[in-house]
């Protein structure tokens, strides 16, 4: 049995180069059809996304499989690109390098931002839509489940998913998360319109915010991005009112002087009735009094201390790094076991089918001979059952031995085929 | 068999769920919750055994010593623990939980009269009303306490922004906060209904069992003023039903209760069931 990857990502290919290889969404089905013509004895998963192009194969018989160049050529025809200009974009794994490849990208360790939940899902989709094309068989159905359950150990063992570190992420899914259950139901208040504002927008979005103010001197700025967040704008003099009503502040405004300060928020104080107010201010300088902080039920957070968190999170991440590793390897070695007993599984079925014809044959003349009541015919069938499975024994555990102990043992398989004269 | 479970049965396995809680702070293992989980279920089915046989075997109305009550508020925060634990696993709501469900087992276990309180209850229905009135606002009060101190603890962090520098993940302020303002309302109406209860049984059959006077009376008594106060407060004042003050409220609310509490356990008080009787009476013995 062979396993074989090809294909490239974002480590060893630019941004061009895998946009010329990629498959979007119509494409996949498609190529895994004309995959399945061109090579009918291989199983085929194709894994296309922004970072990565990949098609992992497998084969029963290691020459029947495709080869590197094969795999090169069929991509490029399938693009309708030359050969010669994509081929050194791509690079191979094969047998439990290109196992342990798979296991490390499912479980997010070789992605662009290490963790990302994204991924798996991604994996899994793959899988599936080559199982509905038929691409997909019993070889990689094991490589993709060993694959999803090495990637549910690290989520489970690790932190390395639990870690975020972008600022935005980090001041919603941590911070904000700690401070509010939902937020459908909370007032969004953002000032100013940079790029950090929008982008905690979209985080705030997935967590299903949707009331979205937007204040900002120019109003017609404001106007186009609350536009693009389904919101509503407001001009810069209703700024304390829109602050009073607010419960998520986001603010980014290129200001010299604190836009907000320590005695506007106090003469809005008493409206806001003591409610949690969390304000992330992401401008350098900064927009809010840093003594607002210390009002009752305000959880003022700035750039430096957003940054210091994804630093932590950052470093906590590499810690866990070689625990991640350590599991990848781990599953990698079980499931390289599993896969090399499963190859010897014909020669043991051979095996003992050849014993089995034998015993019944012996059992026949014996039966004829003897004039033997059923009791004590199932006793001596019995017995002769047992001794084979004696006998059996001890090749069978040199082969789960040798399975465990590392490839090859093809020797092994080999010499009992020859010992016992068994036919492919 | 039932007889055998003892209360070091039930103690021990929360107190290694416990034990595996404050783990938590120290390192990550993905079979902890599981472990945590089944030795509170495990003690939690042995505590249940342990009081239906108390309740079966009772000579008088079941369940109806101080004994009896402590055990039963450990196993209602037990049972909070684990649906809450299921609800939300990396909440550490057992680190707060745990020390309250022990700290009532270890009073029951040392310090509470196992024998009924009334064993000649002038009314059975005013007397249970009583009894599990209180039992569930005391109740109500201590998951108010665990609550408030989530909170502070949450929002300390917070303010400082070091929420995920380890430590449990705790539940968020907005759902602390929902908790907290429930039970207060929780808490006063049941110790209301508790306290009414227990007015109408001493005055069933026209005479007075226990006096205003009695040391349970009036702890009991100012932890009811206090709740309904907190009550009023949180209605009247709205500041009061958002952020800290809440969880001030619930935290004061169990120094009322932890004030009944010693009371009971502590003073000279007809509250103590027959044990005190018995006390007294060879007290009057002895002075004649």
């Amino acid at each position: 049995m062979k396993v074989q990857m090809v294909g490239c990502s974002h480590h060893h290919s630019g941004v061009e180069a895998r946009e010329r290889l990629a498959f979007g969404p119509d494409q996949v089905g498609p190529a895994l059809d004309g995959f399945r013509a061109r090579f009918p004895a291989a199983e085929a998963v194709l894994l296309s996304t922004c970072n990565r192009v990949e098609i992992y194969t497998a084969v029963e018989d290691d020459a029947s499989g495709p080869s590197r160049e094969a795999l090169a050529e069929f991509m490029a025809e399938f693009h309708g690109v030359p050969i010669v200009e994509v081929f050194d974009e791509l690079f191979e794994r094969t047998g439990e390098d290109a196992v342990r490849h798979l296991f490390t990208v499912a479980a997010s360790l070789d992605s662009m931002v290490v963790g990302e939940p994204q991924i798996l899902s991604q994996v899994k989709q793959a899988y599936d839509l080559a199982t509905q094309r038929n691409s997909a068989g019993p070889l990689t159905h094991g490589i993709f489940q060993a694959a999803v359950r090495a990637a549910r150990r690290i989520t489970n063992e690790t932190t390395v998913h639990q870690r975020r570190v972008s600022i935005p992420s980090v001041a919603i899914g941590d911070f904000a998360r700690g401070i509010f259950e939902r937020f459908d139901d909370k007032r969004i208040l953002v000032i100013g319109a940079g790029e950090m504002a929008e982008e905690t927008l979209r985080y705030l979005e997935e967590e299903g915010a949707h009331d979205v103010t937007v204040v900002n001197r120019s109003y017609d700025r404001a106007r186009e991005l609350a536009e693009r967040w389904r919101g509503k704008p407001a001009p810069w003099e209703e700024l304390p009112a829109a602050l009073t009503a607010a419960d998520l502040v986001v603010s980014a405004v290129g200001a010299s002087e604190p836009v907000i300060t320590l005695a506007m928020f106090r003469s809005i104080e008493p409206a806001r009735e003591q409610r949690p107010l969390f304000i992330l201010d992401l401008a350098m300088p900064r927009n809010f009094d840093p003594a607002i902080g210390a009002a009752l039920g305000v959880y003022l957070f700035s750039i430096d201390d957003l940054k210091a968190a994804c630093q932590r999170n950052r470093a906590e991440r590499d810690r866990e790094a070689p625990h991640a590793l350590r599991i990848i390897e781990q599953e990698t070695a079980r499931f390289m076991t599993e896969w090399r007993h499963r190859a010897t599984a014909p020669i043991i079925r051979r095996l003992r089918e050849s014993w089995e014809e034998s015993k019944e044959d012996e059992l026949r003349r014996l039966f004829n001979k003897l004039p033997l009541d059923a009791r004590a015919q199932d006793e001596v069938r019995y017995t002769f059952d047992r001794l084979i499975n004696k006998l059996l024994h001890p090749p069978l555990e040199s082969l789960r031995t040798a399975a465990e102990s590392g490839p090859p043992h093809h020797g092994l398989v080999h010499a009992l085929k020859r010992l016992f004269n068994l036919k492919d | 068999m039932l007889s055998h479970i003892s209360i070091t049965c039930f103690a021990a396995s929360y107190l290694v769920a416990w034990l595996l809680e404050i783990t938590r702070l120290l390192f990550r293992s993905g079979v902890r919750g599981a472990l945590m989980l089944g030795f509170a279920s495990a003690g939690l089915v042995a505590h249940s055994l342990f009081l239906g046989y108390r309740a079966l075997h009772a000579p008088g109305p079941p369940l109806s010593s101080s004994y009896d009550w402590y055990l039963l508020a450990a196993w209602m925060l037990a049972v909070a623990f684990l649906y809450l634990a299921w609800l939300y696993p990396r909440s550490g709501v057992g680190l707060f939980l745990w020390p309250l469900t022990l700290g009532l087992i270890v009073a029951a276990a040392f310090f509470a009269d196992p024998e009924p309180i009334a064993p000649e209850p002038a009314s059975q229905i005013w007397g249970a009303a009583h009894g599990i009135a209180l039992l569930l606002g005391d109740v109500a009060v201590m998951f108010g306490f665990i609550g408030g101190l989530m909170y502070l603890v949450q929002a300390w962090r917070l303010k400082r922004h070091v929420l995920r520098d380890g430590g449990p993940r705790l539940p968020s302020l907005e759902w602390l906060e929902r908790v907290n303002s429930r039970v207060v309302f929780v808490s006063a109406a049941l110790v209301s209904v508790g306290f009414a209860a227990g007015i109408v049984l001493n005055r069933v059959g026209g005479r007075t069992l226990m006096p205003w006077t009695d040391p349970v009376v009036w702890s009991s008594g100012l932890m009811l003023a206090w709740l309904l106060a907190a009550a009023a407060f949180n209605v009247v004042y709205r500041p009061a039903r958002h952020g800290r003050k809440v969880a001030y409220l619930t935290v004061a609310s169990f120094g009322f209760l932890l004030l009944s509490l010693a009371v009971l356990l502590g003073l000279d008080t007809r509250h103590g069931g027959q044990k005190a009787e018995r006390q007294r009476a060879a007290a009057e013995e002895g002075a004649r």
